[in-house]
């Protein structure tokens, strides 16, 4: 701990207004615990422009996908939209199918954009799937961030520690000076006692 | 007058009420009023019903019509109170907030009868709990002659529009802290009532053992104390929580010792030890042998165990979310706070890890329970708020 209190001093609220300042300075540049929370709670938000991008898009995607998909199969081609005239207009092109087949082959238009459809779906998925692991993955980092932070803060003491116990010993190890002799013997006095 | 009393009845405000009886005994003659019930969820009728005497005291018991039904308290308290205390409001529907106190009991009309009956037979009479059934009507009953310690706590149920009233009825109002004091204030406006903070006294033990204690419970390690209800009401589910990470996170070796009577599940952890009831002696003694007290609860009128650490000279760590215990905290410069897992970390750190400081602030406790929490001060402030109830139904 980096806090120095003296015990004759102690002011309670003094001593918490360090605290928070220790914890404010500890957390500077990281997430708060309430972003940390809200980051969790938006899946997609974490990674992706919320504005652009709606998070509850793929349970959209997944419980109404012809919204956001176009399920393109083998006939979507020949159908019509128009009540009952289109019915009659779906009969007509079936009738006239053969001979449209004579100019041009619609095969693999419709075998492409039905398995780009398909892809799509794949994609919203592979997306969402990604964004869940990023977010989960900032989160670890934020914690390994936190917990490096934690591990200088005690690297940093023990160092301190090991240095204030070097000096220590090395006090020890040198001699302590000799108390001078009453009547103040000094190095230049040697021999000069009485004969 | 009090809901229950007896010598193994634990709870705060029959505590309370017990050791001002007993003290006030030197002063006055003093008979308690009270029910015959023993436990305040049921109420049920436990102790024979008529006169005693404990520890000097007169005790006068009376039956307990009808025990609690949990059920039926439960969907009147959400009535009243909304889902949680929290949201009480003060809504207009007084009888059905009579409806809930009756539910809520301890129901004994005979109580508050004799009350009645036989109010002049007595100069005084000093009501403990303003939110019991016995306490309202007992006090409406005879105005004039009473005083109240409401031992309120910040839950929301001093706002029922029913309360207020009787806050501005007594002679005078005993508080137990300065924050219960602007609460019940505020929510009143009874300023002219007389009133003071007092608080109570402890039942102290001549000496403390703190080795004795280690060995009997074979602690050799540093230890934080809990001492009271192992309870979710009073903070242990995230004291639990937070104690674990702090463990966790520092690799402290701090154990936790909690005594008291679980109604948590206790968790299985290393670092947490439960004792279970042990007797007076021992939690004296355990507050000697531990480096701090936690104090986890949010809703207190008066922590008697923090004012008690204080006596044994320990610090305390307390929930800053309790105005009264942060406030306490601070007037007395004996113990540190938190609202957040972050402030507890760090508070907690810091008195682990520095003993100068921990000797301070136990000290500073000792002196600030022995400026406000003597028993000579207790009973001269009870003293001179009789006298001043008197004076003024002289006047």
């Amino acid at each position: 701990m980096s806090f120095e209190i003296r015990s004759k001093d102690v002011d309670v609220e003094a001593i918490m207004r360090s605290i928070r300042k220790r914890i404010e300075e500890k957390r500077q540049g990281l997430y708060t615990d309430e972003e940390i929370r809200e980051i969790a709670d938006h899946r997609l938000d974490a990674v992706l422009d919320a504005h652009e991008f709606n998070s509850d898009f793929i349970k959209d995607f997944r419980s109404d996908p012809s919204r956001w998909n176009f399920p393109f199969a083998a006939d979507t081609v020949y159908r019509s939209s128009r009540g009952a005239v289109g019915q009659a207009l779906e009969l007509v092109r079936r009738v006239l199918r053969p001979i449209q087949k004579l100019f041009w082959n619609p095969n693999p238009m419709i075998a492409a954009l039905s398995r780009q459809s398909d892809l799509n779906a794949y994609y919203v998925h592979l997306l969402h799937n990604l964004a869940v692991e990023v977010t989960k993955l900032n989160l670890e980092v934020q914690e390994l961030k936190n917990r490096a932070l934690q591990l200088q803060g005690r690297l940093e003491f023990q160092a301190r520690r090991e240095k204030t116990l070097e000096e220590m010993v090395v006090y020890r190890d040198v001699p302590p000076p000799k108390e001078p002799r009453s009547g103040g013997e000094g190095p230049g006095s040697s021999g000069g006692g009485p004969d | 007058m009090v809901q229950r009393y007896g010598l193994e009845i634990a709870g705060g405000a029959e505590y309370h009420c017990r050791l001002i009886a007993e003290h006030m005994a030197h002063h006055a003659e003093v008979e308690v009023l009270t029910t015959c019930a023993a436990d305040y969820i049921s109420w049920a009728n436990h102790y024979p019903e008529g006169v005693e005497t404990l520890n000097g005291v007169r005790v006068r018991r009376f039956r307990v019509k009808r025990p609690r039904d949990t059920a039926r308290f439960s969907t009147w308290s959400d009535h009243v109170l909304g889902p949680t205390p929290m949201r009480a409001l003060p809504v207009s529907d007084t009888k059905a907030q009579l409806r809930w106190l009756e539910e809520e009991g301890p129901f004994s009309p005979r109580l508050v009868r004799h009350v009645e009956k036989r109010r002049d037979d007595f100069d005084f009479f000093i009501f403990f709990s303003y939110r019991y059934y016995t306490t309202y009507h007992g006090l409406r009953a005879v105005p004039d002659k009473a005083l109240l310690v409401p031992t309120a706590e910040d839950d929301g149920v001093y706002r029922m529009a029913i309360f207020p009233p009787l806050f501005r009825m007594p002679r005078a109002i005993i508080y137990n802290s300065v924050e219960e004091r602007s609460m019940i204030e505020a929510a009143s406006g009874n300023h002219q009532v007389p009133g003071d903070v007092v608080g109570v006294g402890s039942a102290l033990p001549p000496r403390l053992d703190a080795e004795g204690f280690r060995r009997k419970h074979g602690l050799d390690c540093r230890f934080m104390l809990y001492l009271g209800r192992i309870d979710e009401n009073k903070g242990c589910r995230e004291l639990f929580a937070f104690f674990r990470q702090y463990r966790e996170e520092t690799g402290s070796r701090l154990r936790l010792v909690l005594v008291g009577k679980p109604i948590l599940p206790m968790p299985q952890d290393a670092g947490i030890v439960h004792l279970g009831f042990v007797p007076d002696r021992d939690k004296w003694d355990a507050l000697a042998a531990a480096d701090l007290l936690v104090m986890p609860s949010r809703y207190e009128s008066l922590s008697m165990v923090t004012l008690e650490a204080w006596w044994a000279e320990r610090p305390v760590l307390a929930n800053a979310h309790c105005e009264v215990l942060r406030g306490q905290c601070q007037r007395s410069n004996a113990g540190l706070y938190y609202a957040t897992y972050d402030e507890f970390r760090e508070s907690l750190g810091l008195l682990e890890a520095d003993e100068a400081l921990r000797r301070s602030l136990g000290r500073n406790g000792r002196r600030y329970f022995d400026e406000h929490y003597a028993w000579e001060v207790i009973e001269r402030k009870y003293l001179d708020l009789l006298d001043r109830a008197r004076g003024g139904r002289a006047a």
